[in-house]
Order: structure tokens, then C-alpha cells, then sequence
């Protein structure tokens, strides 16, 4: 219930700032429309492939404001008063993701009814990848939460902006990994955005293989991250205070 | 009846100790105001006895629970009015009341925030977000929200700081109505404020008590005419 009450909030607080969401789903809506205008005779580029890294792409976006929602409380001494409330660490956690979760709904089904506009074939597997990429995002809020944790609510969007890179330049959206460098492709098999795209992507075109080791790395990260963000925000809690 | 009971509480900052051997004990009921300097260590004491901070050394016991190991029962029973006004700012004042009780999950919930709207007069304002507030309804709120659930503890840090005259005089009507059934541990500058409200005082210097007792006691100690006097006497190194 309490985690109920802050989501909520959460989600007041998200809505009537609405600036940043615009952002999130504008810049990557205006992405997938101009790519495709492009015409570029690569596969990568195909609506079917490249509609699901716009997906993950808006998922960084997610990251950021996640992480400025949580700076902003925590600058704003409301985190103060919370922490003396008899909340609990996961209750944060899960209060933040909650109020997040409708945001990539949104954002999901947007990016899809553009992406059929552009030729997209509609089918079950759009309802699948949109359903799929819901428990994905938990990676990227819970990523910006842990963000949002150590900054401060300046730098907050600033250190995000290094998700919204890594995932233009590891997950593969833009080009394909097996073009660059033995280092280079190693890296990113070990990020795991890659990996999230690698999901959406078989998951959009039915093609099923391979997608257990990807899976298995997307989910070591989002346990690691969302152990480090409770654990770091309660530790936070009781030492941020200036 | 003792309901907090500081020992030896330290608390050490890299190269600050900003609380040095504090032992203090405040009875139930007790409205105790803690003076000092900025940097004195008030907020600091008052964020580890509501277990926002670890003390570096020491132990604190309120209503007979242990700070540190019975954490969330105490939380139950205290709340505190930060220092920098804690609301959240694109709610409305409505709002900001209703998710408190919500987190502090209140049975009678629209009772409890009908009676603290009139006991604030937040009327005009309850459906303006917090952010376009005035300070001083922003700090009224701030307050208000810190009495949501009726608090057995209360830790006010500067609370009438940036009120008006009228505002704060109605604070200290507010807080005098609690006395004798919340026990009240407030900070403050003003000195006829410390005066008025306080049943005992502590005065800080540098993380250390330096005076304890009632504001008459310390004006006789002092040898001074007011309370003001008395507490630059003391604070100054005028005692010994
Ligand atoms: N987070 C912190 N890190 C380092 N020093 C701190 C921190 N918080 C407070 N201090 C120092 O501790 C001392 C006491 O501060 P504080 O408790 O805020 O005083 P007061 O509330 O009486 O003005 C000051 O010297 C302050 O600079
Ligand atoms: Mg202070």
C-alpha cells in the first residue's frame, strides 16, 4: 500500500513536469520516422529491426528522468522525511518503478503505431514485444534510480546521457556489432544492451534462437542493479544528509 | 518519566566532530529547545536522534527503544520538520497531506488532515502545487505534514524560520496546544521564541552542551536581565 501511495505520487510528479517525458518519446518517435525516410540499404534499418531499437534506445531516456526524479527528492530534503517515515528501501525501489512503468507503456504503443503507419506488419508479436520490454525496463529504471542515487540533481541528467550513449553505440540499433573490432564487440556482449535489444528484436520477428544467453544477462543485471540501488539508497539515506 | 536519553552521543565528520559527548535526557511532554551558533551540531543531533544519521559513538534510547537496533519502532512514534522544508513540489497542498498519510498509512485520514488545514489555515492554499507557495506557507505545510501521524516525538529544526511575525506567532500557538502531550525537540534562533516555549534549553557550542536547564535558571546563572543576554553571555565564554 505504502509502495502504492509513493508510485502515486511518483507518477504527479513525472506527469506535471511534463517536459522531460516529451522529450523521451518525441526524440525517438522523430528518430523512427526520419531514419526511415532515409532509405538506407541496411537490414538493420528495416522497420522490424530497427523499430525495437528505437524501443530500447527510449528506454535510456526512461534512465534519465528516473534519475532526476530521484535526485531532485533527494536534494529537496523530501527524501529527509521519507527516511524518517517507517518506508522501506525496496518500497522506494518499487515505488519509483511503478510510477515509471505506464510511461513505457506509452511510449511502446506510440513507437508502434508509428512504426505500423511506416509499414509495419501488425501481429501478436507486437502485443508480445510491448509486453516483453516491460520487465526490460526495469533494468533501465532501476539503473536510473542507482544514477540518481550518487548524483545530484545537476549532474543527474548528465551521467545518464552515458546510458543514452552506450545504447546508441553498444546495443547494435545503429550498426552492426560484427562490423567493429574483436574489443569493441566484446564489450558490448558483455553490456547487456545488446542483449535487451537482442530480446525485443527475435521477439518482434519470431525468431527465438539464441535469445537464452541474452536473456540470462539482462537478468544477472537487473538483480545486480537492483540490489546496488537499495543498498546504496539506504545506505544514502542515513549519510546524505548535509 | 525520561523518553529520550542521549549518552555520550558523537558524531565525526572527516575533520569535524560535529557532536562531542552529548548527555542529555528529556522528559515525556517536554518541549526542549536546542541553541547554539550556525554549526553548533543542532541538526546534526536532531537527524541521529530521528535515525536519518549513525551516530559515530554512543547510545540514544527513545521510549525506552534502542536507536539503532529497534529503528522501526521508533519511527512509528516520532516525525520531524527538516531544517530545509520537505514537501513535495508538484503536488498540491491537499495532495502533499493525503501522501503522507498514505505512507504513514493513518486510519482516520481525512479527520486527521481536516483538522490540521484549519490548525494551519491552509484553506486558501490547498489546491496550489507546492512549489508555487509562498516560504512561509511552504514551511507551514512542512510542519503540518510532520503532525500527520500524531507523533508522540516531534523534531522541529528551525521550524519559524522565514515566517512572518503573524505566522510564527501562530506557530508557537500551534506548538504551546501540543505541550504536555507531544514531546517537542525544536531548534531555533530567536531567542524570545526559545524563551517562551521552552520548558528547558540546551545551549551547543562546537558539537558540545555547554548549558543545560531552564531559561530562568540560565538567565540567573548568567547574571543577565533576558534570555538573549544569557545566551550570548554563555555562548561567548562569559560563564566559566
Ligand atoms: N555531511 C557533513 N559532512 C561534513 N561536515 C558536516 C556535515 N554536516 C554537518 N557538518 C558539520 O558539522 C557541524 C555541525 O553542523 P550542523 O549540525 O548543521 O549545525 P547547526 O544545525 O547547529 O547549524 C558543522 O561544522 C558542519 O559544517
Ligand atoms: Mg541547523
Amino acid at each position: 500500500m505504502r509502495t502504492l501511495t509513493f508510485a502515486r505520487r511518483n507518477f504527479k510528479e513525472i506527469i506535471r513536469d511534463p517536459l522531460s517525458i516529451i522529450f523521451a518519446i518525441l526524440l525517438p518517435l522523430f528518430l523512427l520516422f526520419i531514419f526511415r525516410q532515409f532509405k538506407i540499404p541496411n537490414e538493420i534499418y528495416n522497420i522490424e529491426n530497427f523499430t525495437p531499437g528505437i524501443i530500447i534506445f527510449s528506454l535510456s531516456f526512461i534512465t534519465m528522468f528516473t534519475s532526476t526524479l530521484v535526485a531532485k527528492d533527494r536534494t529537496s530534503s523530501l527524501t529527509a522525511r521519507l527516511g524518517v517515515s517507517p518506508m522501506k528501501g525496496v518500497e522506494y525501489i518499487l515505488g519509483y518503478s511503478l510510477s515509471v512503468i505506464p510511461l513505457v507503456l506509452i511510449q511502446n504503443i506510440l513507437f508502434f503505431i508509428l512504426a505500423i503507419i511506416l509499414g509495419l506488419n501488425f501481429n501478436i508479436n507486437v502485443i508480445y514485444t510491448i509486453l516483453v520490454s516491460l520487465p526490460i525496463s526495469i533494468l533501465f529504471i532501476v539503473l536510473g534510480i542507482l544514477i540518481g542515487t550518487i548524483t545530484t540533481e545537476k549532474s543527474s541528467s548528465g551521467v545518464s546521457s552515458i546510458v543514452v550513449q552506450l545504447v546508441a553505440f553498444t546495443s547494435g540499433m545503429y550498426f552492426s556489432l560484427d562490423m567493429v573490432g574483436n574489443t569493441f564487440s566484446t564489450i558490448c556482449k558483455i553490456l547487456p544492451f545488446r542483449s535487451t535489444l537482442n530480446i525485443t528484436k527475435g521477439i518482434l520477428n519470431a525468431s527465438y534462437n539464441n535469445l537464452s544467453s541474452s536473456i540470462i544477462i539482462v537478468l544477472i543485471y537487473t538483480i545486480i542493479t537492483i540490489i546496488l540501488a537499495v543498498f546504496l539508497f539506504k545506505n544514502k539515506m542515513t549519510s546524505d544528509n548535509k | 518519566m525520561i523518553e529520550i536519553d542521549i549518552k555520550d552521543l558523537t558524531k565525526k565528520y572527516k575533520d569535524v566532530v560535529a557532536v562531542d559527548n552529548l548527555n542529555i535526557q528529556i522528559k515525556k511532554g517536554e518541549i526542549f529547545s536546542l541553541l547554539g551558533t550556525n554549526g553548533a551540531g543542532k541538526t546534526t543531533t536532531i537527524k541521529i536522534l530521528s535515525t536519518l544519521l549513525l551516530p559515530s559513538n554512543g547510545e540514544v534510547k527513545i521510549n525506552n527503544f534502542d536507536l539503532i537496533k529497534d529503528k522501526m519502532k521508533i519511527k512509528e512514534i516520532i516525525n520531524i520538520s527538516p531544517q530545509e522544508t520537505a514537501i513535495a513540489p508538484n503536488l498540491t497542498v491537499l495532495e502533499n497531506l493525503e501522501f503522507m498519510a498514505g505512507i504513514y498509512q493513518i486510519k482516520n485520514k481525512k479527520e486527521k488532515i481536516d483538522t490540521l488545514i484549519k490548525t494551519f489555515n491552509l484553506e486558501e492554499v490547498l489546491n496550489k502545487k507546492a512549489k508555487n507557495l509562498s516560504g512561509g506557507y511552504q514551511r507551514k505545510l512542512s510542519i503540518a505534514i510532520s503532525l500527520i501521524n500524531n507523533p508522540q516525538i516531534l523534531f522541529l529544526d528551525e521550524p519559524t524560520l522565514g515566517l512572518d511575525v503573524i505566522s510564527r506567532k501562530e506557530l508557537w500557538k500551534v506548538i504551546k496546544e501540543l505541550k504536555g502531550k507531544v514531546t517537542i525537540i525544536l531548534t531555533t534562533h530567536y531567542m524570545e521564541e526559545a524563551n517562551s516555549l521552552s520548558d528547558r534549553v540546551g545551549i551547543m557550542n562546537k558539537g558540545k552542551l555547554i548549558a543545560l536547564g531552564t531559561p530562568n535558571e540560565l538567565i540567573k546563572k548568567s547574571k543577565t536581565k533576558t534570555f538573549e543576554d544569557a545566551f550570548v553571555k554563555i555562548v561567548t565564554g562569559g560563564l566559566d
